[in-house]
């Protein structure tokens, strides 16, 4: 038996660790494009920072594909799946038979298509290459500017600011994380920020990138300038694009999988073409809060896929629980914040409790739908945010519990008692 | 694999298990240094409408909190069953993924804001501290079977009883 | 709060009082951490201490009886323990109410030697007392006074082997008589604390049954020279309270003058200031700051003993902003300039709050420290005249140093206040007789006295209110002494208009007198007077206390002198309902012998029920049994 994995990541590592446990003789092999141990992407702001270095930023121990008697194909590509012979081929030519394939290629950042994208010094932040490329630009950079206050945009400006550059994030929504928080929590969430020394150019998308000038080349200072819409000139030597991501599929494609945005598997991680399983940032699962297929690109998510995944590659028959698809925990700097679900309601159908404690740089906000809750936000003080998601994941009616959902003090206790 | 349980009914809320436990993970292993150093405890015994419930760690099966653990920091020890943040090669950066994964609230922020802080099962200690030091026998380090057999044989009793 | 049964919504609600609730809405938004906050961060308590079977005496400790443990390590049982650290409690009360006591004694007799601004106000109970005591008739008031204050001062110091001489005057002879019979006839009070104290060390009394005995006798030398004492000399020195129309709440608090608060229990200081504000100088002081007066109010017990006689020596009153619980409230209006701080019940926490506005803290008793406040004006009978121009002056100034960020809660309620024993009579034509036929004729059900302090155990005042509303709906007439009478009258139950609130007979009675149905006796130690009604109307009608259709509630127990407070009604022959439960259940033998065999021996007992409508149901259950009993 031979199971082959595609993508050395969050899904890749589990899956084969779970392998490993569940299956002590079959062969193990990952396919990495990259060329080095399993590292978290999440901790490339810290790399970035220079808080973490590179070892410190492996998400296992650096026996870890001795001890568990994992092939490792590093530095190569899978270019396609012959689904037929059950063979992946190799950007270097070799065909690698499987019995069973996950493929757990992730997602790589979006580059809007915009004059200048292509410029030197402007970086996606996906790879460690990108953060190490990003670092050796830095060197001689003064200013950076940032698209996107996402996650990864916000994580990466504190980064760099904490080498002393000058970061300036440009978002063209007009609030910060957009995607999970409110006003509210993204104003308490930016009010942190930028009391660090942050700038922020909010509800402006970019309309250029203005290459270097001959004059900057020469003197090797490739200073870019960063167009806004409204006109704006920002000047920048290093540009971060974090405009989000969209998932690996290429190689899916050539075996003839379907495809929506990602590859859609069913609750045993099973994509349309038998023996081949995804997981991970490339994956569409079902959202247990909304009931849609979709990506759900955030790392507890994809452990618990290609766990998932793993189980079912062994003939051991695992639905995937389903999860939560939205859902962040971000700390910039002092203040810690979670969003999760349906955090920003629209309609009269649903019953939203909240709590904002300006002072304290507290705000709580609760969703509920049906007498069941659905999404939340906290901000500041987020201990409670596991109970809620197990209540939001569970679908519990919370009926019973209504008038105390909004406590400090509600905890497990009221669900056990 | 032997399990800390909990037999609500009997915790009165005097709050000796947290001080255990501090003092378990203190230098000197005794309160009053836990309490001077600020060592804070890893179990929460938590109001729930005038009554304490005391909450801790199950140390699950397919713990929630290490599949959300980005760093790798947070594992589960495969033969003592121990899931803990501490004590690995990887280490915690306080992302609170698993503070927002684990459904029970049992991982909290250590004080220090900086790394998650959950209960250890005090490593390795015969029998955890705070079961050591509850003077009700509201905690009991014990296999789960024999608990659960314990419960069904007490409930049926009160079923039969009435009371 | 999380254990409250009292309604619905009070899981999300604080307090029974809007002011209060809206006031803590402003201290949330403000950050300021107030006493709601504490009570939520101290939760879950410990079951040790609630059962009271925690003991911390001695190095070995702390002990506490648990499954395993039946004994502590010197072998003391539960029942030790509870009995003990119940005396302990007591003790407390005893202390507190004696050097209230005290303070009056000496005060009466400095004023009958001419050296302080008081006057003697009631010359007749003054001579009435004096005729009891055995005192020479033809003395003048002044040696009468002076003679008087030195009995109550022996009284206090006497030993614990010489009976209280004025328990034996004013006790009645079938309560005598059972105390003898227990053999707790009290002696001098601080020789029994002495004893009491000496008692409860480590391994000197550790018979439950011999300490509760010593709890008894505590605390009827506590009912009769704390509270009955007490409450005789104030009235004495600072006049008997006459019926007068008043307000409570926090919406009497006047953004445009200098205002003052009289905090506390003994209201000497409290008087003097009242008087100083009279002075023109000190008003012109006041409008050269910007003010257009000055004005004080009362707060908790001292309050309650300013407008029940604020038709006399308190003249001038500007009304009573509450109760215990709301003492951070009121200094988080940012519009109190100054607190004056009397004996007890100052909490560490009104600091804190105080630290956010302007307000200045002065204690005006030489045992009264908080830690933080640098200002003491210590009471001294001689000096108090100039010691209240200080405390004004002193207000003044922190007035012009008040900030902009000021709320006041619009709500006040009228309130109607001086009843006691002689207004009662007065109010009656000369006797107590109407009063009687009413309770024979069942159009008043029965007395009960809500009494004691707030407890916040179950939100501000909740179980209280709900009480007094029972009763009243019920017909039984309540009187009300302590924070339970602040309460009473911002919820407007003092007002003649809560009439309207009563059954039917009970409604007749309240319009045909003008009274409301909820008598406000005034402060905590005012339970004395409460004390000296009923045994007048156990005279009138040659019965025992035990005999009458009378209950004594204390719903929201907080500290130690409601303890002794709470001892002295069962000894005097009450069912008395205590709540929150207090930490006795650890003794199953401490616990059955309060709540049962003790009525045997004493005629009261405890009654121990968290529910208010099902307490309420139970009191009135035993006034029923006391009536047919009765014959009535």
């Amino acid at each position: 038996m031979h199971h082959v994995i595609i993508g050395n990541s969050a899904a890749g590592i589990r899956a084969a660790e779970t392998l490993r446990y569940l299956d002590p003789v079959s062969d193990i092999s990952i396919i990495s494009e990259e060329d080095i141990h399993a590292y978290s992407r999440c901790l490339l702001p810290d790399f970035l920072a220079g808080s973490r270095s590179e070892r410190e930023i492996y998400f296992r121990p650096e026996d870890f594909y001795a001890r568990n008697r994992i092939q490792t194909i590093f530095g190569s590509k899978a270019e396609s799946i012959d689904p037929e012979q059950r063979r992946v081929l190799l950007d270097d030519g070799t065909r690698l038979s499987y019995d069973k394939l996950l493929i757990a290629t992730g997602a790589s950042s979006t580059l809007p298509p915009i004059p200048g994208i292509d410029s030197p010094n402007v970086f996606g932040l996906r790879h460690l290459r990108d953060a190490r490329n990003i670092l050796k630009a830095c060197a001689k950079a003064r200013r950076v500017v940032i698209i996107g206050a996402g996650f990864v945009g916000l994580e990466a400006a504190t980064a760099l600011y904490r080498q002393g550059l000058e970061v300036t994030v440009v978002e063209k929504m007009p609030q910060i994380l957009p995607q999970q928080f409110d006003t509210l929590a993204a104003d308490i969430i930016l009010q942190d920020i930028q009391a660090e020394g942050i700038r922020f150019v909010l509800g402006r998308g970019i309309k250029e990138i203005s290459p270097p000038s001959v004059w900057g080349r020469i003197f090797s200072n490739p200073g870019c300038g960063v167009v806004l819409e409204d006109g704006t000139r920002l000047k920048a030597e290093v540009i971060i694009i974090a405009a989000g991501t969209r998932p690996n599929v290429e190689v899916a494609l050539s075996a003839g999988i379907k495809i929506n945005r990602g590859i859609p598997v069913n609750d045993f991680m099973e994509t349309n073409v038998p023996h081949i399983y995804a997981a991970g940032d490339v994956a569409e699962t079902k959202d247990v809060v909304t009931g849609q297929t979709g990506l759900t690109p955030i790392w507890p998510n994809a452990s618990a896929q290609g766990r998932t995944a793993a189980y079912n590659m062994v003939g051991h028959p695992k639905a995937y629980g389903g999860m939560i698809g939205l859902q962040n925990a971000v700390e910039f700097r002092d203040v810690p914040a979670i969003a999760m679900g349906i955090s920003r309601p629209a309609g009269a159908d649903y019953q939203v409790l909240s709590s904002y404690h300006p002072e304290k740089n507290r705000y709580k906000k609760l969703v509920l739908l049906n007498d069941r809750l659905v999404g939340m936000i906290l901000v500041g003080d987020i201990h409670q945010a596991g109970i809620y998601g197990a209540l939001i994941k569970n679908k519990a009616s919370v009926s019973r519990f209504n008038d105390l959902l909004l406590r400090d003090d509600f905890s497990y206790g009221y669900l056990a008692t | 694999m032997k399990q800390i349980m909990v037999d609500v009914e009997r915790c009165n809320g005097c709050l000796t298990c947290t001080l255990a436990c501090s003092a378990a993970h203190s230098l000197t292993d005794t309160i009053v240094a836990a309490m001077a150093a600020k060592t804070p405890a890893r179990i929460q015994v938590m109001p729930v409408k005038g009554k304490a419930v005391p909450l801790m760690c199950r140390h699950c099966e397919e713990p929630a909190c290490v599949d959300a653990c980005m760093a790798g920091a947070m594992q589960k020890d495969p033969v003592t069953g121990i899931v803990t943040n501490e004590g690995n090669e990887q280490a915690c950066v306080g992302c609170w993924m698993c503070i927002m994964a684990c459904p029970y609230g049992a991982v909290t922020q250590h004080p220090n804001g900086k790394t998650a802080l959950k209960c250890d099962r005090c490593r390795g200690r015969e029998t955890p501290a705070c079961v050591e030091s509850c003077p009700n026998n509201a905690l009991r380090f014990v296999e789960v079977g024999e608990f659960a057999a314990e419960k069904a044989a007490k409930t049926a009793v009160s079923q039969l009883t009435g009371t | 709060m999380s254990s409250c049964q009292t309604c619905p919504s009070s899981d999300t609600c604080y307090s029974a009082h809007n002011s209060t609730n809206d006031m803590y809405e402003r201290t949330t938004k403000l950050g300021i951490p107030t006493i709601f906050d504490r009570w939520e961060a101290q939760q879950p308590q410990c079951g040790f201490g609630m059962q009271g079977i925690c003991c911390q005496l001695c190095s070995h400790g702390p002990c506490r009886i648990t499954q395993k443990a039946d004994r502590g390590i010197c072998g003391a049982t539960a029942d030790t323990i509870v009995a003990r650290n119940l005396v302990r409690l007591t003790s407390h009360g005893a202390a507190a109410y004696s050097h209230h006591l005290e303070e009056l004694a000496k005060t009466l007799k400095a004023t009958a030697q001419g050296k302080t601004p008081f006057k003697i106000g009631d010359e007749k109970k003054l001579r009435d007392i004096a005729a009891v005591v055995g005192l020479d008739a033809t003395k003048s008031t002044a040696d009468l006074a002076i003679a008087l204050a030195d009995i109550i001062l022996s009284e206090l110091r006497k030993g614990s082997e010489e009976p209280l001489a004025l328990l034996d005057l004013f006790a009645p002879p079938t309560r005598k008589e059972a105390w003898e019979k227990l053999g707790v006839i009290p002696g001098g009070v601080l020789s029994e604390i002495r004893d009491a104290l000496t008692k409860t060390m480590s391994n000197i009394d550790t018979d439950p049954i011999d300490l509760l005995l010593t709890a008894v006798r505590l605390s009827i030398a506590t009912g009769y020279m704390g509270l009955v004492g007490t409450t005789t000399l104030q009235d004495i020195l600072l006049g008997t309270p006459s019926l007068t129309n008043s307000e409570a709440d926090l919406g009497v608090i006047d953004p445009a003058t200098v205002n003052i608060v009289a905090h506390g229990h003994v209201p000497l200081v409290a008087t003097a200031v009242l008087q100083a504000i009279q002075d023109p100088e000190l008003n012109k002081l006041a409008r050269q700051a910007g003010a257009e007066g000055i004005k004080v109010y009362g707060s908790m017990c001292t309050g309650q003993e300013l407008m029940q006689r604020s038709a006399g020596s308190a003249r001038g009153f500007a009304g009573q902003l509450s109760n215990w619980l709301s003492q951070e409230y009121y200094v988080a209006t940012g519009a109190v300039d100054l607190v004056m701080m009397d004996m007890n019940c100052s909490i560490p926490g009104l600091k804190t709050v105080a630290d956010h506005f302007h307000t200045k803290l002065v204690s005006v008793d030489r045992i009264l420290r908080m830690e933080g406040v640098e200002d003491h004006v210590d009471y001294e009978p001689e000096k108090v005249a100039e010691q209240a121009r200080q405390l004004v002056k002193m207000a003044i100034d922190t007035y012009k140093k008040r900030g902009q960020n000021i709320y006041i809660p619009e709500y006040k309620a009228k309130a109607v206040a001086g009843f006691g024993v002689e207004t009662i009579v007065r109010a009656l034509g000369g006797s107590l007789d109407p009063l009687l036929d009413a309770v024979k004729a069942n159009q008043i059900r029965g007395i009960a006295a809500v009494v004691g302090c707030t407890n916040n155990r179950n939100g501000q005042d909740f179980k209280g209110l709900a009480i007094m509303r029972e009763f009243i709906k019920h017909n039984v007439l309540v009187i009300a002494a302590g924070c339970m009478s602040s309460a009473a009258e911002i919820e407007g139950l003092t007002d003649p208009a809560a009439a309207e609130l009563c059954g039917d007979s009970l409604k007749d009675v309240c319009k045909a007198l003008g009274i409301p149905p909820v008598l406000n006796f005034g402060s905590c130690v005012d339970i004395g007077r409460i004390g000296v009604a009923v045994t007048e109307i156990a005279g009138a009608l040659g019965v025992d206390p035990s005999q009458l259709p009378v209950v004594a509630s204390a719903p929201e127990y907080l500290e130690q002198k409601a303890v002794a407070d709470g001892i002295f009604a069962v000894s005097f022959g009450l069912l008395t309902h205590i709540g929150p439960v207090p930490p006795v259940t650890g003794s199953e033998l401490v616990t059955k012998i309060l709540t049962d065999d003790i009525a045997q021996l004493l005629g009261g007992k405890v009654l121990v029920q968290e529910d208010p409508v099902k307490a309420a149901e139970e009191m009135i259950a035993h006034i029923d049994a006391k009536r047919s009993s009765l014959g009535i």
